[in-house]
C-alpha cells in the first residue's frame, strides 16, 4: 500500500517533478499536492484500501503523511 | 492621519500597542511589534538603496512573516508585489521580469524554492529573510530586527502605489494590477463603514496574499483594530481541521471563496464544535449554489451572510447582505454598490440600457486600480472615459460581466462577455491556456473549454491539433503547460483531435467540441 500511495503521489498528483517521496514527508504544508489533488489522493486509497473514508477524517492528523495515511488504514480496515 | 495603509498600523500601535494584531497558529504578534518590526525591515530596505517606487517581491505561502513584509515595504515607500510561492517558477522569473523586482523578501524553508527562481531569472540581487544563496546576496530576519525600530522619515503619498496583484492575462502572460494607497485604503473604508465590525472582532484569512480577498485580513481587520487569523496552507486542504481551527480561534469574521464553504459543509463537522463566535460569512469569486448556502445558513443560523462582488481591479465594489435564507432556485444578486462607488450598464455600442435590459456592467469607485503594469495599452481598453467637460471625465472599469438590474435595484451577474472563467474560484482566462499550449513547437491549433465537473467546480478541457505528421506523448505536453501554468489552471484533460469542428467562417466551433469530447473517440 505504501508504493501504491507514493506512486499514485509521483505520478498522478503531484504538481512538481519529484523522484522519490518518502513515508513521512508532510504532504499538505507545502504546494507538493493541491487541494484538488487531495481530493484524488483521498478517492484513491478508498477504492485502493476497499474503504469509505468519511469527510468528518478528512483531517491533518490523518492525512499529514503517508506513515499517517498507514496508520489510519491499519486502525479503519474491515477486514 | 490616515491617508495612507501604514497609518493603519502605526494609529492601532499607538491606541492599543498590546492586542494582538495577527496570528497564525501559535505565533502571534501585537500592533506594537508589528509596528516596530515594519519599521526595521523598512530601515534595512532603505540601507540598501531601496528608492521609493521600486517593486519588491513577497515569496512565502501564508505565515505572520507576510505582515511584517507588506508594512515594512510599504513604509519604505516600495510596492510589494505578492508571488506565489506554488507557482512554477518560470511564471514567478516573468513576473519578476515584468515589473522588475531586484529584492524578495522571504522565509528560511522557502530557500529551494527561492534557488528555483534564481535560475530563472538573473534580476534578482537581494534575498531578505534566507540563508545565503549563491550569487545573491541576503540577510536573514534576525539581522533585520537589529535596526533601529523607529519609523522611517518619508512620506509616502495616498496616491503612491501600494501593490501590484498578477493575474491571468489573455495573451498568455500575467497582467499586473496596481492599487494605489488610495484605492486599498478605500476599500479598507468602506467596509469598515458599511458593515458593523468592532475591535472584539477575529477575522479569518485564508486568502494567499496574491488573491485580492486578503485585503480583509491585511487591512480591514487592523483599520477596526480586530485581530486576523491567518489560516495555513495545510488546513485548506483538510476541511475537517478548518473547521475546527474556526472554532478553536473563535473567528468572527470568514471571508472565502464559496467552494471552501461546501468543503466545510460537507466535512460532517458544523454541529461538531461550537461556532457561537461566528457573526458575519463573507463569499465572493464564484456563484454560491444557493442549495448549499441554504444548507449552510440553517446549521449556522448565528452568523449573517453577505454576497461580495468585485473584480481584483476594483478588489470589491457590490455587496448583498442575505435578510433570510434563500429560496433553492433563485440567482442570488450581486447587490448594490457601496460608498463612493457608482455604475452604469452598457450595451455594446457603449450605451446605457434600460431599466432591467442586459448589459455589461462598468463601475467607477475609490477603489479602482491605477493601470496594468507597464501595459497603457491594455489600461486604456479597459477604462470607459465619460467626458463630462473639456478635460474633465470621469473612468469607468468595465468589468467583462454582464448583468441586468432587477425591480429591487439590485444588480444581478448574468455571465461574462469573454472567455475568462473562474475556476475554484481562481480567475482563469482561457485564451492564456490556448496560448501556452500554442507555444509548444508540435501543436498547430488548440481549443481550451471549461465544462462541469461536480456540482460546483468546473475542469478544463483542452483538444489539439498535431503539425502534420508529427506525435506528441499527452504527459510530454502536460509537463511544457506546467512550466507556464498554475496547477489550477491546468487542463484535466487534453485531447488530441484529427480536426475541430468549425463555424461557416473557419473559426474553431468551441461549442461543439465540447459535445465531441463527451462521445468517446473513434
Amino acid at each position: 500500500m505504501k508504493d501504491k500511495i507514493s506512486n499514485y503521489i509521483i505520478h498522478h498528483i503531484a504538481k512538481q517533478k519529484i523522484e522519490a517521496i518518502h513515508a513521512d514527508d508532510d504532504l499538505l504544508a507545502d504546494g507538493l499536492i493541491d487541494s484538488l489533488g487531495m481530493m484524488k489522493l483521498v478517492a484513491y486509497v478508498e477504492k485502493e484500501a476497499q474503504i469509505k473514508i468519511p469527510p468528518e477524517d478528512l483531517t491533518l492528523e490523518n492525512f499529514m503523511t503517508i506513515d499517517h495515511i498507514l496508520e489510519y488504514l491499519a486502525n479503519h480496515s474491515t477486514t | 492621519m490616515l491617508y495612507n495603509l501604514q497609518h493603519i498600523i502605526e494609529n492601532a500601535a499607538k491606541s492599543l500597542p498590546d492586542r494582538v494584531a495577527f496570528s497564525c497558529l501559535k505565533k502571534v504578534i501585537t500592533y506594537q511589534e508589528l509596528d516596530q518590526q515594519a519599521n526595521q525591515l523598512a530601515h534595512s530596505l532603505l540601507n540598501n538603496a531601496h528608492l521609493k517606487g521600486d517593486r519588491i517581491g513577497i515569496y512565502m505561502p501564508r505565515c505572520l512573516e507576510s505582515v511584517t513584509a507588506v508594512f515594512g515595504i510599504l513604509k519604505s515607500g516600495g510596492v510589494y508585489v505578492p508571488l506565489d510561492p506554488f507557482a512554477p517558477a518560470h511564471r514567478t522569473a516573468a513576473i519578476i521580469e515584468d515589473c522588475n523586482i531586484k529584492t524578495l523578501v522571504t522565509i528560511p524553508n522557502q530557500k529551494k524554492r527561492v534557488e528555483g527562481v534564481l535560475k530563472e531569472t538573473s534580476q534578482i540581487q537581494l534575498i531578505i529573510g534566507s540563508e545565503t544563496i549563491s550569487n545573491c546576496s541576503s540577510i536573514a530576519w534576525e539581522t533585520i530586527f537589529e535596526e533601529k525600530n523607529s519609523k522611517p522619515l518619508l512620506e509616502i503619498l495616498e496616491s503612491d502605489l501600494a501593490f501590484i496583484l498578477y493575474t491571468s492575462g489573455s495573451t498568455g502572460s500575467p497582467k499586473g494590477i496596481m492599487h494605489t494607497h488610495y484605492s486599498a485604503l478605500s476599500l479598507a473604508k468602506i467596509v469598515a463603514h458599511t458593515f458593523d465590525f468592532t475591535q472584539e472582532d477575529i477575522f479569518g484569512n485564508p486568502a494567499p496574499l496574491h488573491f485580492d480577498p486578503s485585503t480583509f485580513g491585511y487591512f480591514v481587520a487592523p483599520l477596526v483594530r480586530a485581530k486576523t487569523v491567518i489560516i495555513p496552507e495545510a488546513y485548506l486542504k483538510m476541511p475537517a481541521s478548518l473547521s475546527a481551527l474556526i472554532a478553536q480561534e473563535k473567528i468572527s469574521v470568514w471571508y472565502s471563496v464559496p467552494l471552501m464553504l461546501i468543503q466545510l459543509l460537507k466535512s460532517n463537522t458544523l454541529t461538531k464544535y461550537d461556532f457561537s463566535h461566528l457573526r458575519w460569512i463573507f463569499f465572493a469569486g464564484e456563484v454560491f449554489i444557493p442549495k448549499h448556502l441554504k444548507a449552510l445558513m440553517e446549521i449556522w443560523p448565528q452568523a449573517r451572510y453577505c454576497n461580495l462582488y468585485g473584480p481584483a481591479e476594483l478588489i470589491l465594489c457590490t455587496y448583498y447582505p442575505l435578510e433570510e435564507i434563500p429560496d433553492a432556485h433563485i440567482n442570488i444578486p450581486i447587490g448594490k454598490t457601496w460608498a463612493n462607488t457608482e455604475f452604469k450598464i452598457l450595451n455594446s455600442q457603449g450605451e446605457e440600457v434600460l431599466q432591467g435590459e442586459e448589459g455589461e456592467l462598468t463601475i467607477r469607485s475609490a477603489t479602482l486600480m491605477q493601470g496594468y503594469w507597464n501595459n497603457p495599452e491594455m489600461t486604456q481598453k479597459c477604462f470607459h472615459q465619460v467626458n463630462i467637460a473639456q478635460g474633465y471625465q470621469h473612468t469607468y472599469y468595465k468589468t467583462g460581466d454582464l448583468v441586468k438590474l432587477s425591480e429591487a435595484n439590485e444588480l444581478l451577474f448574468l455571465g461574462r462577455n469573454d472567455r475568462q472563467i473562474k475556476l475554484r474560484g481562481y480567475r482563469v482566462e482561457l485564451d492564456e491556456v490556448e496560448n501556452i499550449l500554442l507555444q509548444h513547437p508540435l501543436v498547430e491549433e488548440a481549443a481550451v473549454i471549461a465544462v462541469k465537473d461536480t456540482e460546483e467546480a468546473q475542469k478544463l478541457q483542452a483538444s489539439i491539433l498535431l503539425r502534420n505528421g508529427k506525435s506528441l506523448q499527452i504527459d510530454e505536453l502536460r509537463e511544457f503547460c506546467s512550466q507556464f501554468l498554475p496547477s489550477y489552471a491546468l487542463p484535466e484533460s487534453i485531447t488530441i483531435m484529427k480536426d475541430f469542428p468549425r463555424t461557416s467562417s473557419g473559426k474553431i466551433d468551441r461549442k461543439q467540441i465540447a459535445n465531441l469530447i463527451d462521445q468517446p473517440q473513434p
